[in-house]
C-alpha cells in the first residue's frame, strides 16, 4: 500500500504545476551557477598559477644582493583555489587571496573579492550551495504544504481511512513518493556537479594529485546535503500532517523557512560574536605593536639584554672585529626574526582561535536551526571554510620563518662575503629557496572538522523523521 | 462609506490575534536591528578613534623624543630625519556615518581609516579590510535595513496576502460587492488598513534610528528614509493586491506572493551581481601583483649599489651622510613602481565604477536592490560614502607626498615646529544634492513599480469583470 501510494504521490508531483515551476526554475539556478562557478574557479586556478610563476621568475632574476635585503624582497604568495569551491564557494569572497612573505612581518592576506565588488555582493551569491540551502526547502513545502492538510480539508483523507489504509501508510507513502521526486530533482545537479569536478580535478591548483581522493568530500557533501533535505522534507510532512488546513500548514512553513534561512544565521552570528568579541583592526594592530615595542622587537630597532649578550659572546668568538660585526648582524636579525614571529605569532593565533571559537558557536547553534550545521559542513567539506584559510596562512608563515631562515643564516655563513653589512648572495641561493607548495588538509582532517556540522544535520535528520512517526497515527479527517 | 470600510477593516485586525502575534514580532526584529545597527556603528567609530590614536601616539613619541634632545642640548632645536616621520604616516579617518543605526552597509568590510604615507606606494595591492569573522560578512547584518528589506515584506504579505481570495472562496465577496463598492477602491482601503500598523512601525523605526545618531544629521536623511519605506510599502500592497485579483484562493495568493519575494529579494540581485561581474570584470588581483613585482624587478636591477639595497631595509644602520640619498632612491623607485602599475590600478576602479553604475541603471529590476541602495546611502554607509573617502584618500596622499617629497629628496631634517605644517585629513561629507538626488530617483523608482502593479490591480478589478471576480 505504502508503495501505492508512494507511486501516486510521485506522479501528482511531477502534475503539479507549481511544483514543475519551481523545479524548472531552482534547477535552472543551480545549472547556470555550478557553470558560471566552474569558469571562474578555472579562470582564477590559471591566474593564480600564472602570477606564481611569475613571482617566482621575479624571485630568481632578484640580481645580486644582501641575503637580509632579499628577505625584504620577499615573496607573495597565492591561494589555490578549493575545486569544491565550484559548489559551495564559502567565505571565499571574504578572505584574502594572495599573501606577501617578507623578513619581520606576518602579514594579512590581501586582495578580498568582496572589495573588489558592488554592495550587491551582500545579497548573497548565485552558487548552487545557496540555491539547495535556501531555495531547494523552498520548492519542498510548496510540495508538501497540502500534502496530507489538503487530502483533509478535500475530505479524500477520510475516503482513504474508510478503505483500510492506516495513518502511518499514508504519511510513509507521500513521504517516499515525495523523496522520490526530489531525488529526480536533484541528481541531475550532483552528476553535473561530478563532471565539472571531473574537469578540474586534473589541475594542480588544489596539493595537485592528493585532489584524487577529493571524491570523499563530494560523496559527504551529497550525504550532508541528503541529510538536510531529509529533515526539511519531513519537518513539512509533520506539518502538513497536524495542521487542519493547507494554508495554516502553508504559513507555519514558510515562516519556519524564513527563520531557518534568514534570521538563524545572522542571529546565531551576533550570539558567535558576544560570546568571542574580536578586536577591531586598529585594536588588533595597536596591541601587537605595544607588545613589540614593549619587548624592544619593533621595526629595526632591537634592543634589550639579549642582544648586549649576543653581540659579546659573537665579539668573543671572533677576534676579527669585521668578521664578528658582520656574523652579529646575521645572528641578531635571525634571533630578531624569530622573537618578532613569535608576538605575530601569538597576536594572530588568538585572532583566528576566537573566530574559530565563533565559528563553532555558529555551528552547535545549528541544533536550534539545520541550515548552521550544513553551511558549516558544506563549507569544510568544500575547502572554502575559515579553517583551510588558517591552515594556508599557517603553512606559509612555516613557509616565511624557513625562507627567512635561511637568508639570515647565510649571512653568518658567509661573513667574508659581508660587504657593509652582511653578505652578498645570487641566483645560487635564491633557487635554493624552493617554491612555495602548498597542500590543503587532508579528506580526514576535513571530514573530521565537519563532524559537528554533520552531527547536527544527523540529529536534525533523526528528530524530523520521529516526529513524523509520531504524528502519522494522529492523521485524522476533518 | 470610505472612511467606514477602512476603520472597519482595523477594528478587524484589532480584533486579530494573529496580526497582533505578527506586529509585536515586526516590532522586536526592528528593535533588534536598530540596536545592532547601533551596537555596528560605534565599533566603526571606535575602530576609527583607535585608528587616529595609533597614529597620533607614534607621533607624540618622535616629539616627546625631539623636546628630550632640545633639553639636553639647552634648548637648541633637534630634528630627526623627514624620512623617519614620514614614513610613521598620518591617518585618515572618515567620521561616524549619519545614521549608523539604519544599515551597516559596507562598514563591516572597508576600515574607517587609511594610514598615509609617502612610502608603500610600490604594493597596491595591499588594500586593508576591517577585522570581522568572514562568516558574520557571509551571513550579513541583522540591521535595520535587513529588517526593512528582506522581513518587512513578508510581514506585509502576511497581513494582505488574503485581501480577496479568502473572501472569494467563502462567498463573502459576493455580498461586499452588492453593496455597490468600487472593488479597487474596497480592497485599496482594506489593504492601507492592514498595512497601516506595519508602515507607522518601519518610520518609527527609521525615526529612532535617525535619532539616536551621535553626530547632528539633518532630518532630511531620516524623511528620504521614510521615503524609501513608504514606497517600498506601496510596492508590496499594490503586487498583492495585483496578485489578489487573479489568485483562485488565498493559498494560491500566498504562494504566488511568496514566490514574488523569492524573486525580487532573493533571486533578482544576485542575478543582477553575476550580469554586472560579467560585464565589467575587474582585472585579478593576481594580475595586479605580478605586473607591480615585474616592474619592481626591472627598477631595482637599475639600483647601482647593492649596499643601497640593504640600507634602505635598515637605515638605522647607515651612515648619516648617505641617508638621503638612499630615501631619496627609494621614493623615485616606488614612484616608478606606481606609476608603472597605474593603469591596472585605474582598470580596477573603473571596473567597479561601471559595475555600480550598472547596478544603478538596473537596480528597477527588483524594489529590494532599489530600497537597499537608498537606505545604505542614506545611512551613509554605502558604496557612494566610501568612494567619497577614497579618493579623498587619494587627494591627501598626493598632499603628503607634495609636502614631503622635497624634504626627503634633500634629506632635511623634522623639528618641532615643522608638524603643525604637515596637511591634516579632514573629510567632507559628500554634497547633500549628491545623496538627495540618488535617493529621489530610488523614491520615485520603486513609486513607479508600485503604480504598475496598481493599475494591474485596477485594471483586473474593473467593473467588467465582477461577475467573474465573485464567481
Amino acid at each position: 500500500m505504502i508503495f501505492s501510494i508512494a507511486r501516486k504521490e510521485f506522479r501528482d508531483a511531477w502534475r503539479d504545476g507549481r511544483f514543475r515551476v519551481a523545479a524548472v526554475v531552482v534547477l535552472a539556478l543551480l545549472g547556470v551557477s555550478i557553470y558560471l562557478a566552474y569558469q571562474q574557479v578555472d579562470r582564477i586556478q590559471h591566474e593564480r598559477e600564472e602570477a606564481a610563476h611569475n613571482e617566482r621568475h621575479a624571485w630568481l632574476e632578484q640580481g645580486q644582493k644582501n641575503s637580509h635585503s632579499a628577505a625584504h624582497y620577499g615573496v607573495y604568495v597565492f591561494k589555490p583555489v578549493a575545486p569544491l569551491g565550484i559548489f559551495d564557494r564559502g567565505l571565499e569572497p571574504f578572505l584574502g587571496t594572495s599573501l606577501f612573505l617578507e623578513a619581520h612581518k606576518q602579514n594579512a592576506a590581501t586582495g578580498l573579492p568582496a572589495q573588489d565588488a558592488t554592495a550587491m555582493r551582500r545579497f548573497g551569491e548565485l552558487t548552487a550551495a545557496t540555491a539547495m540551502q535556501m531555495l531547494a526547502p523552498l520548492v519542498i513545502v510548496l510540495l508538501t504544504f497540502g500534502a496530507l492538510s489538503g487530502e483533509r480539508q478535500s475530505g479524500t483523507l477520510r475516503q482513504l481511512l474508510s478503505l483500510g489504509v492506516t495513518p502511518r501508510q499514508v504519511v510513509f507513502g507521500k513521504a517516499v513518493g515525495l523523496g522520490a521526486a526530489l531525488l529526480v530533482l536533484f541528481v541531475p545537479v550532483l552528476v553535473v556537479g561530478g563532471i565539472a569536478l571531473s574537469k578540474l580535478s586534473g589541475s594542480e591548483a588544489w596539493g595537485g594529485g592528493s585532489w584524487d581522493g577529493g571524491w570523499s568530500r563530494f560523496v559527504w557533501i551529497g550525504v550532508a546535503y541528503s541529510l538536510y533535505l531529509l529533515a526539511v522534507l519531513a519537518i513539512s510532512l509533520t506539518v502538513s500532517a497536524i495542521s487542519s488546513t493547507p494554508r495554516t500548514a502553508l504559513a507555519i512553513l514558510l515562516g519556519l523557512w524564513a527563520v531557518n534561512t534568514l534570521l538563524a544565521p545572522r542571529l546565531a552570528s551576533d550570539y558567535a560574536r558576544a560570546q568571542e568579541p574580536t578586536p577591531s583592526l586598529a585594536e588588533f594592530e595597536a596591541d601587537r605593536d605595544e607588545e613589540l615595542t614593549k619587548k624592544g622587537l619593533y621595526g629595526h630597532h632591537p634592543h634589550g639584554e639579549w642582544v648586549t649578550k649576543l653581540r659579546d659572546e659573537t665579539v668573543a668568538e671572533f677576534p676579527d672585529r669585521r668578521k664578528a660585526q658582520a656574523v652579529f648582524q646575521g645572528r641578531l636579525m635571525l634571533a630578531l626574526e624569530e622573537r618578532q614571529a613569535a608576538v605575530w605569532g601569538k597576536h594572530s593565533a588568538n585572532l583566528w582561535d576566537k573566530m574559530e571559537a565563533q565559528d563553532r558557536n555558529v555551528t552547535w547553534a545549528g541544533f536550534a536551526s539545520p541550515l548552521l550545521g550544513l553551511r558549516s559542513a558544506s563549507m569544510i567539506l568544500s575547502g572554502t571554510d575559515f579553517s583551510h584559510h588558517r591552515h594556508f596562512m599557517e603553512e606559509a608563515e612555516r613557509h616565511r620563518l624557513k625562507f627567512v631562515h635561511v637568508l639570515n643564516q647565510y649571512m653568518i655563513d658567509n661573513p667574508d662575503k659581508a660587504a657593509g653589512h652582511g653578505a652578498v648572495a645570487g641566483k645560487e641561493l635564491w633557487e635554493k629557496l624552493p617554491q612555495f607548495q602548498y597542500e590543503p588538509p587532508s579528506n580526514d582532517d576535513a571530514l573530521s572538522a565537519a563532524t559537528s556540522g554533520l552531527t547536527v544535520l544527523g540529529f536534525w535528520a533523526i528528530a524530523a523523521c520521529v516526529l513524523l512517526v509520531l504524528a502519522a497515527p494522529r492523521l485524522k479527517p476533518m | 462609506m470610505s472612511w467606514n470600510i477602512f476603520l472597519l477593516e482595523l477594528r478587524l485586525l484589532a480584533r486579530d490575534k494573529s496580526a497582533w502575534v505578527l506586529l509585536v514580532l515586526f516590532a522586536g526584529t526592528v528593535s533588534y536591528g536598530i540596536s545592532n545597527g547601533k551596537a555596528a556603528g560605534v565599533r566603526v567609530s571606535d575602530a576609527g578613534e583607535g585608528a587616529r590614536d595609533a597614529v597620533t601616539k607614534s607621533h607624540n613619541n618622535i616629539k616627546q623624543a625631539l623636546r628630550k634632545r632640545a633639553e639636553n642640548s639647552g634648548g637648541q632645536q633637534a630634528a630627526y630625519p623627514s624620512d623617519y616621520v614620514a614614513s610613521r604616516g598620518f591617518s585618515a579617518v572618515m567620521p561616524p556615518a549619519p545614521i549608523p543605526a539604519l544599515a551597516v552597509g559596507q562598514s563591516d568590510l572597508s576600515p574607517p581609516s587609511e594610514v598615509v604615507s609617502i612610502f608603500g606606494s610600490s604594493k597596491p595591492a595591499e588594500n586593508r579590510a576591517e577585522i570581522e569573522n568572514p562568516s558574520h560578512l557571509l551571513s550579513g547584518s541583522f540591521d535595520l535595513a535587513f529588517v526593512l528589506i528582506w522581513l518587512f515584506p513578508l510581514f506585509l504579505l502576511g497581513l494582505t496576502y488574503d485581501l480577496m481570495a479568502g473572501d472569494r472562496e467563502t462567498g463573502t465577496l459576493r455580498i461586499a460587492l452588492a453593496q455597490g463598492i468600487s472593488p479597487f477602491g474596497w480592497m485599496l482601503r482594506r489593504s492601507i488598513a492592514r498595512s497601516l500598523p506595519l508602515v507607522i512601525v518601519a518610520c518609527l523605526a527609521v525615526l529612532i534610528a535617525w535619532s539616536s545618531s551621535e553626530a547632528e544629521v539633518a532630518f532630511a536623511r531620516a524623511a528620504f528614509a521614510i521615503g524609501v519605506v513608504v514606497a517600498y510599502s506601496l510596492f508590496w500592497i499594490a503586487l498583492s493586491m495585483a496578485v489578489n485579483t487573479v489568485a483562485k484562493g488565498a493559498a494560491s495568493a500566498a504562494t504566488a506572493l511568496g514566490s514574488a519575494w523569492v524573486l525580487f529579494v532573493l533571486v533578482a540581485p544576485t542575478l543582477l551581481n553575476v550580469a554586472v561581474e560579467a560585464t565589467y570584470p575587474t582585472p585579478s588581483r593576481a594580475e595586479l601583483v605580478a605586473a607591480a613585482r615585474q616592474e619592481a624587478l626591472v627598477v631595482e636591477k637599475k639600483a647601482r649599489d647593492v649596499a643601497n639595497s640593504f640600507y634602505e631595509s635598515h637605515p638605522e644602520l647607515a651612515p648619516k651622510n648617505r641617508r638621503g640619498m638612499i630615501f631619496s632612491q627609494r621614493l623615485i623607485r616606488e614612484q616608478e613602481v606606481f606609476e608603472a602599475v597605474s593603469p591596472t590600478i585605474e582598470k580596477f576602479d573603473s571596473q567597479v565604477e561601471e559595475q555600480q553604475a550598472t547596478v544603478a541603471k538596473w537596480r528597477f529590476i527588483s524594489p529590494a536592490i532599489a530600497a537597499h541602495e537608498a537606505l545604505t546611502d542614506l545611512a551613509g554607509t554605502g558604496y557612494w560614502r566610501y568612494r567619497a573617502f577614497r579618493e579623498q584618500v587619494e587627494g591627501y596622499e598626493k598632499a603628503i607626498t607634495d609636502h614631503f617629497h622635497d624634504k626627503v629628496h634633500r634629506g632635511d631634517g623634522f623639528t618641532l615646529n615643522d608638524y603643525p605644517l604637515v596637511p591634516q585629513f579632514q573629510f567632507e561629507e559628500p554634497d547633500n544634492d549628491e545623496w538627495t538626488s540618488r535617493a529621489g530617483v530610488g523614491i520615485a523608482g520603486i513609486l513607479g513599480l508600485a503604480v504598475v502593479f496598481g493599475l494591474w490591480a485596477l485594471v483586473g478589478l474593473r467593473s467588467s469583470r465582477m461577475g467573474r471576480l465573485s464567481a
